[in-house]
């Protein structure tokens, strides 16, 4: 199995061409295998807590318009991911301009994210501490609004995806658009290298939204993915999974 | 590119079945290249740009040959020659245009060994992809074509996707406006695919010309009986009269009643990377008169859209002639 692909240029030298896709298929078994054994782990031999209730007190965890960035985001990564694997395992679909135009809206909303969550939210409640490393070996720390597997999925997401767009757009560049023909390839290698760069991070992509995926499906999770489309946990979910001292919800 | 005397060392196999050849083909996957007349396959091989491990020669097929009537048209066996089809008086007499889409093609000498199924399945020309360079249609990450640079007189006008290749095949365009199918075997079975369909453009696979996958052969064309005898026309312009690919060529088959054109196919050749039908067209001269008239208003519709590059604008106003050319009939 091979890393990395590589060609001759036109000059005879060779350059890297990507990342060889045999990872992609690494990368979707291991996640399978790894997403299997906890949900076998946790079936079988974890503690069970008992599921707070849904019913009463509601209380405020997401504004509708940080919702709808979610899942625009969502959507966006997942018809990119799509797109971009669709030629590799031998789809036959016009791929490229869905591609680039979900790579786009993926690009926007990341800038308005970006700039709602700076100036408009609580940003802090995302950063991730050295406190925050104790949070998972100890029972007794509750988190405030995002426990440490949030915090550390978020800024995971946010590094592949910062990496993906970057190299995305570098890539989109240097193909025909409705707003540019295409330039010269003056170094080979240094195209290789950003397609490199932008295989590696949508690999680490797949397997991080399969990850999230699993966790958002997970049945003690399921809460937090209602108030992602909801927007709302009860009060017996906010006691029992967080530390009122440290988020005070509206 | 190095110039080499010989052609590398592979296996032959000469199966003189359909279901061996499959099978030898299915064995050897992307290592092994199906061979009929040849006149694709042996340019790759001895310039070393493409290699493959055996060399599945299908010419021992009697099946794959002959030109037959069946109840709704007619059967080309994949390995009739372009002389055949040509020269078949069958053919002659209701497809004429296919009869002169073949006699176009190259030389008598390639001709007379080519095949239908060669010529519709042969990769693209483009002198940047031949020459062995690792471009996108290599699996690269670059076309050179396209590029301020790229000389791309002969490449595409319509639907570039990163390559801007275009068909090369005279008689794809042909079965497209026949409405032929192509007939498909594989391990998996027989499919039959329209003759549109079978041609695929780079924005959905960039690496093939067809739908053809690994162990796929390509057996037989169909034509139906519906456009037998219809009024034909056919014209390739090249920079040769003989032995050489297509600008642009114009096939259409049109269903003619009192002068009115009641119903058409119009399939330009080489202004991008599959035949291109030229639905506009055929839409604007549905219930029109085939002459002059009708030519000149409705010509400029078959370049609409085109996207030139730096050295083929020319290809635009050739396909318009072209159009105004087969529409206004014998007037």
């Amino acid at each position: 199995m091979e890393i990395i692909r590589y060609r001759r240029d036109v000059w005879g030298q060779e350059v890297i061409l990507g990342v060889s896709w045999d990872l992609l298929w690494l990368v979707a078994v291991t996640a399978f295998l790894l997403l299997a054994a906890h949900a076998i782990f946790m079936a079988a031999l974890a503690k069970k807590k008992a599921m707070p209730s849904a019913e009463g007190k509601r209380v405020r965890r997401h504004e509708g318009i940080d919702r709808a960035f979610h899942w625009i985001m969502a959507g966006s990564v997942l018809v990119l991911i799509f797109t971009g694997i669709a030629p590799i395992i031998g789809l036959r679909i016009s791929w490229l301009n869905i591609h680039w135009i979900a790579g786009l809206i993926l690009s926007f909303v990341c800038i308005f994210h970006t700039i709602r969550a700076l100036f408009w939210q609580d940003f802090k409640s995302m950063l991730l501490g050295p406190a925050d490393f104790k949070e998972p070996f100890d029972d007794t720390i509750k988190p405030g609004k995002y426990s440490f597997e949030q915090k550390g999925m978020h800024w995971a997401m946010t590094v592949l995806v910062v990496a993906v767009i970057a190299t995305g757009i570098t890539l989109f560049l240097h193909i025909d658009s409705p707003w540019w023909d295409r330039p010269s390839v003056e170094n080979e290698a240094t195209l290789g290298i950003f397609f490199l760069l932008h295989g590696i991070s949508t690999l680490g992509l797949i397997a991080f939204t399969a990850i999230h995926i699993y966790f958002a499906v997970r049945p003690e999770k399921r809460f937090y993915t209602r108030s992602m489309v909801k927007g709302w946990i009860s009060e017996d979910e906010l006691n029992t999974n967080h530390d009122t001292d440290k988020w005070k919800p509206e | 590119m190095s110039s080499h005397d010989v052609m590398p060392e592979m296996s032959l196999y000469q199966p003189v079945r359909v279901e061996d050849a499959i099978g030898i083909a299915n064995q050897f996957a992307d290592r092994g290249w199906l061979v009929g007349g040849g006149q694709d396959t042996y340019g790759w091989l001895k310039d070393r740009a493409k290699s493959a491990d055996a060399l599945i020669d299908l010419k021992g097929i009697e099946s794959m040959r002959g030109i037959k009537e069946t109840a709704d048209g007619i059967e080309i066996g994949a390995l009739v020659t372009l002389t055949e089809l040509s020269n078949n008086p069958l053919i002659k007499e209701r497809y004429s245009l296919l009869a002169q889409a073949a006699g176009k093609v190259a030389s008598p000498q390639i001709r007379n060994v080519g095949t239908i199924a060669g010529n519709v399945s042969q990769d693209v020309r483009c002198w940047y992809y031949r020459r062995g360079l690792n471009c996108y249609r290599a699996g690269g990450n670059l076309c050179y074509a396209d590029t301020p640079e790229g000389m791309n007189r002969e490449h595409a006008i319509f639907n570039a996707s990163r390559c801007v290749a275009v068909t090369p095949s005279d008689t794809g365009p042909a079965l497209v406006a026949l409405e032929a199918q192509m007939v498909i075997d594989s391990a998996s079975g027989q499919r039959v695919v329209s003759a549109e369909d079978f041609f695929v453009g780079p924005n959905v696979d960039i690496t093939h010309t067809t739908v053809l996958g690994s162990g796929d052969i390509l057996t037989a064309v169909r034509i139906p009986a519906k456009w037998a005898n219809a009024q034909f026309y056919f014209e390739k312009v090249a920079d040769r009269n003989a032995w050489d690919f297509a600008l642009v060529s114009l096939s259409a088959a049109m269903r003619v009643n009192n002068g009115v054109i009641e119903e058409s196919r119009i399939v330009a050749g080489a202004v991008q990377a599959t035949p291109r039908r030229l639905t506009s067209v055929e839409q604007a001269v549905r219930g029109k008169a085939r002459d002059e008239a009708t030519a000149n208003s409705v010509a400029t519709l078959a370049s609409r859209d085109a996207n030139p590059l730096n050295y083929n604008h020319f290809k635009m106003p050739l396909m318009d002639n072209l159009v105004k050319r087969a529409l206004r009939g014998q007037a």
